[in-house]
């Protein structure tokens, strides 16, 4: 006992206590959720096996069925368009604005900082910001667009099945554009400046050197920045559960709103957990690529 | 004489690394002593082992006749210098110096007349309410110093203190660590990959590469006397030449492989044929009279630093010898050089052990 | 063009696409000023004609928002305070040493830190129903987001923790400290600024929180203020100005926060999140 308290005093035991504790703490509330969700999505769970442990086992029915579902693959597919277009809307918009703030100014650096705002607000707040925004007869979105002469009639957003999905993805890059900034910018400025002077000297002009330095130069931060705007995307819920809440007719509904909505909603617990564990592979395999293009850098 | 630290059969691994080989060091009370080495050779570990942050894999580490194996740095009583001084940021300098009393609960008054005694040694009296980050470089160095001085330790351990100054005052600063030594009749172990900090600052130099001592003892005499080739070459600069050479026929003269059959008739008593390496100091090459003893070499480069010149020839090895002041000589020209026997070292060229006069 | 006259010429274009950028949080703050007629105007008037301050009165009370926002208040501080206290020793240590082990443990925190809440609050109701954790909702929402935050605040304090030099921790210990009081008096002061602001960005995180929230807590009076808002947003609202107002009043402190500690944030953030 007293080879313990001095270690935890003087040696490695305080590493242990410090690392241990959290990672007792993480495996309780993260590790052991995951794998009771591959048990779950193998059991039928409802409302009345909640409180029970020994619940009937159905072996892979409940993947059979999900699958078997006629509104399964459009949701698989909206997940698709939706991470798709939010990333690479964020990503553009995000590198433009990089790009123009790279050249230095004065106020440039706090100026870019202040376009944080929308990553910092709570998802639902931005939700309710743009579902008022993206209004049908209302919005200030279609009245701009009318104003310009892109559209004669007004688009009804949120209702419409053809563009409820599209109402979340504005949001969304709204929401994202200035992380993604604000990371391709460290990315920007790490580059050294002396290469561009070797490249003009060369004879490169501007267009040349961002497809010949920049963007070389930019790969790995370019990797990180796309594995996280993947993760960050498949993260989203609150906009959901803000603007189309799924609607209408699941046109705008994706996996990992549908886990939620088939747990909390229908109560087919089961369901859910299966949805669920289809979608963590997805987003391991997400995270795999985001730590693979970090790698060199978190070993430092 | 009492012995202050005594390390014997210290072996030290880093997983299958084998970081620290079988060393054996004894530093007896008011010594000064030098582990100098090249890059990665073991040294700082070494030091970081004494210090307790790291520990040793096997052996014993005595300090004034305690075994010190397993306890924690705070329980060694020594005293330490770090390259980067790591004096605490968020601290003053006063607070910087009696940290360590306050931990060991010295009264507040006593350790501020502490503080302001070792200021006064160490010129740090104006500073002491300053923060480490507006000091210079020297200044801080002479914090780091203090703050171990203030504890009176049974050791002061430096690793390579003077690496981060500029080449006047680290000249200036090896001498004041010296005289601090000599006044405090204190015990130091002092870590630097700069031979000639070694060589002028230490009574004991203890010579390391890859995790092994080539050899220890005073400064002359590892100059005179290198156990080896590497050792050779680690001390005095510019550094030694290496000449490879066979052993002649009659056991007692040099063939030295340079162009032209160079044979050096010497008093030597090895084995005939023998392959080896002959080590000879810039400094001791001497320009010949054609009808003496010694070996032609053309010339290739001279350069000149106004107090001496340093002549390079064109051979493969090539040589180098020194001449006081300027220099006559012209790339072109052939040199007659020759050397006195008691300043030759004549190593196996396999092994790179010693040979000549043991 | 002179160096000040491209400056500014920037400096104009910059402002106006920040203004096109932040324009949906403008929209925000006028129409909760606006009357309910002049919200619907056609064209929208982009100044409120009379400001309707008396609507944020109005809001608080009837939404009894004080009671939603000390809700989200008590859920953020809980999960702050139990993520700082578990997540800061850890962060020191994957930051102190590098070896296998280290490097397992940070992927496992990467993996931990990318796992969407909506898919984990399935097994995590259901878990925390069994164990009977539900009859203390906000307790189980704090754990719950604790778990989920905690990667992300281990991997910036880790970051933090690597800037601070290891010898200056070895010259404490040489001074006569031991691990724990080293780390107390030496390593935790230095990083402090870095830890501060991990708090605050998970501080702001907590307090905006929705899935955990929504699932797990069914007593309206333990709601925070996300869940509140949420049911103040029926299918065919139309108190957009009030609504509007409810959602001022929620995000205008967070807004406050940032703008105020914005350099340290952004800096803390970019330093963790690509390493």
């Amino acid at each position: 006992m007293r080879r313990i308290i001095a270690s935890v005093r003087d040696g490695r035991g305080f590493d242990f206590v410090l690392v241990g504790v959290p990672f007792a703490f993480l495996f309780a509330l993260a590790g052991l959720p995951l794998i009771y969700n591959i048990l779950m999505s193998f059991q039928e769970v409802d409302m009345f096996s909640l409180g029970s442990f020994i619940r009937p086992f159905v072996g892979i029915d409940n993947y059979v069925a999900l699958f078997r579902q006629p509104e399964t693959w459009p949701i698989l597919t909206n997940t698709l368009i939706f991470v798709v277009g939010s990333i690479a809307g964020q990503f553009v918009i995000g590198f433009g604005l990089a790009l123009f703030f790279w050249t230095s100014f004065p106020g440039a650096s706090w100026l870019r900082g202040l376009f944080l705002v929308s990553w910092v607000m709570p998802g639902l707040v931005v939700g309710a910001i743009w579902n008022w925004i993206l209004s049908g007869d209302f919005g200030v979105l279609n009245f701009f667009l009318r104003e310009s002469g892109l559209i004669t009639a007004n688009i009804f957003w949120r209702s419409d099945p053809n563009f409820s999905l599209w109402a979340v993805v504005i949001a969304n890059i709204w929401l994202g554009t200035s992380f993604n900034m604000i990371l391709l910018s460290v990315g920007l400025s790490a580059i050294p400046g002396d290469l561009y002077e070797a490249a003009d000297m060369d004879g490169a002009n501007a267009w040349q050197r961002f497809w010949t330095i920049t963007l070389p130069m930019m790969r790995s931060t370019i990797g990180a920045i796309i594995a996280l705007g993947l993760i960050f995307t498949l993260q989203q819920f609150d906009l959901f559960a803000a603007i189309t809440d799924g609607g209408p007719n699941n046109s705008s509904n994706v996996a990992q709103y549908w886990a939620w909505d088939l747990s909390f909603r229908q109560y087919d617990f089961g369901r859910g957990a299966t949805i669920s564990v289809i979608m963590t592979v997805f987003v391991m395999f997400a995270a795999a690529v985001y730590v693979r293009s970090t790698r060199h850098e978190v070993r430092g | 004489m009492t012995q202050q630290i005594e390390l014997s059969g210290i072996n030290k691994y880093y997983g299958a690394y084998h970081a620290l080989r079988d060393i054996n060091l004894s530093i007896p009370k008011g010594a000064f002593v030098a582990l100098v080495g090249p890059s990665g050779c073991g040294k700082s570990t070494l030091l970081r082992s004494l210090a307790g942050l790291e520990t040793i894999s096997s052996g014993d580490l005595v300090i004034a006749g305690e075994r010190m194996n397993d306890m924690p740095p705070r329980k060694r009583d020594l005293a330490m210098v770090f390259q980067s001084y790591a004096l605490y940021p968020h601290m003053t300098v006063e607070q910087n110096l009696t940290y360590s009393l306050r931990i060991k609960g010295v009264k507040k008054a006593q350790a501020k007349k502490a503080a302001e005694e070792v200021a006064a040694i160490t010129g740090l009296s104006d500073l002491l309410h300053r923060y480490p980050r507006e000091l210079s470089g020297g200044q801080r160095q002479r914090v780091a110093m203090s703050r171990a001085i203030i504890r009176h330790p049974k050791a002061f351990l430096f690793d390579e203190p003077l690496s981060n100054l500029d080449a006047a005052l680290r000249v200036h600063m090896r001498k004041e660590i010296r005289a601090l030594h000599d006044r405090l009749g204190a015990t130091s172990v002092y870590v630097t990959h700069d031979q000639v900090e070694a060589m002028t600052m230490a009574d004991h130099v203890v010579i390391m590469r890859a995790g092994v001592i080539e050899q220890q003892g005073r400064p002359l005499d590892l100059y005179d006397r290198p156990a080896n080739r590497f050792v050779a070459g680690f001390i005095g600069s510019p550094a030694m030449n290496f000449i490879p050479a066979k052993i002649g026929e009659n056991g007692r003269s040099l063939v030295l492989d340079l162009p032209g059959t160079q044979m050096l008739d010497l008093d030597l008593a090895l084995q005939p044929g023998r392959e080896v390496l002959v080590g000879v100091r810039p400094e001791h090459l001497v320009i010949a009279p054609p009808d003496q003893l010694g070996f032609d070499v053309p010339i290739v480069a001279i350069e000149s630093t106004g107090a001496t010149t340093f002549v390079t020839t064109q051979t493969s090895p090539e040589i180098v010898f020194v001449q006081n002041g300027r220099s006559s000589l012209q790339a072109g020209h052939t040199v007659r050089l020759g050397f006195a026997l008691e300043n030759v070292h004549i190593f196996d060229a396999a092994s790179e052990q010693r040979l000549s006069g043991d | 063009m002179s160096e000040t006259a491209r400056n500014r010429l920037m400096l104009m274009i910059a402002l106006i696409m920040a203004a096109i950028y932040l324009f949906p949080l403008y929209w925000m703050y006028v129409t909760s000023l606006k009357s309910g007629s002049e919200m619907f105007a056609n064209p929208p008037s982009f100044l409120p004609s009379s400001a309707q301050w008396q609507t944020f009165a109005f809001v608080w009370e009837s939404r009894n928002l004080g009671r939603y926002l000390w809700n989200s208040t008590v859920i953020a501080f809980g999960s702050v305070a139990l993520i700082a206290v578990l997540g800061t020793g850890c962060a020191y240590v994957l930051a102190r040493y590098r070896n296998v082990w280290v490097d397992l443990g940070l992927f496992l925190i990467l993996m931990l830190q990318v796992l969407p809440a909506s898919l984990m609050v399935t097994p995590i109701f259901v878990g925390f129903t069994q164990v009977g954790l539900l009859d203390y909702p906000r307790l189980a929402v704090i754990l719950a987001i604790a778990a989920k935050s905690m990667p992300f605040f281990v991997v910036l304090v880790r970051a933090t923790f690597m800037a601070v030099p290891m010898e200056l921790e070895e010259a404490a210990l040489v001074d006569g400290n031991s691990r724990v009081g080293a780390f107390f008096n030496i390593v935790l002061p230095l990083a402090r600024n870095g830890i501060l602001v991990s708090a605050i960005l998970i501080f702001m995180q907590a307090f905006g929180e929705f899935v955990y929230s929504k699932s797990m807590i069914q007593d309206v009076s333990l709601q925070p203020a996300s869940v509140g808002l949420n049911s103040f947003m029926g299918p065919n609202t139309s108190e957009w100005n009030n609504i509007m107002a409810y959602a001022t009043m929620y995000v205008t402190p967070i807004l406050a926060i940032f703008v105020l500690l914005q350099r340290r944030i952004v800096s803390g953030l970019t330093s963790g999140a690509l390493k």
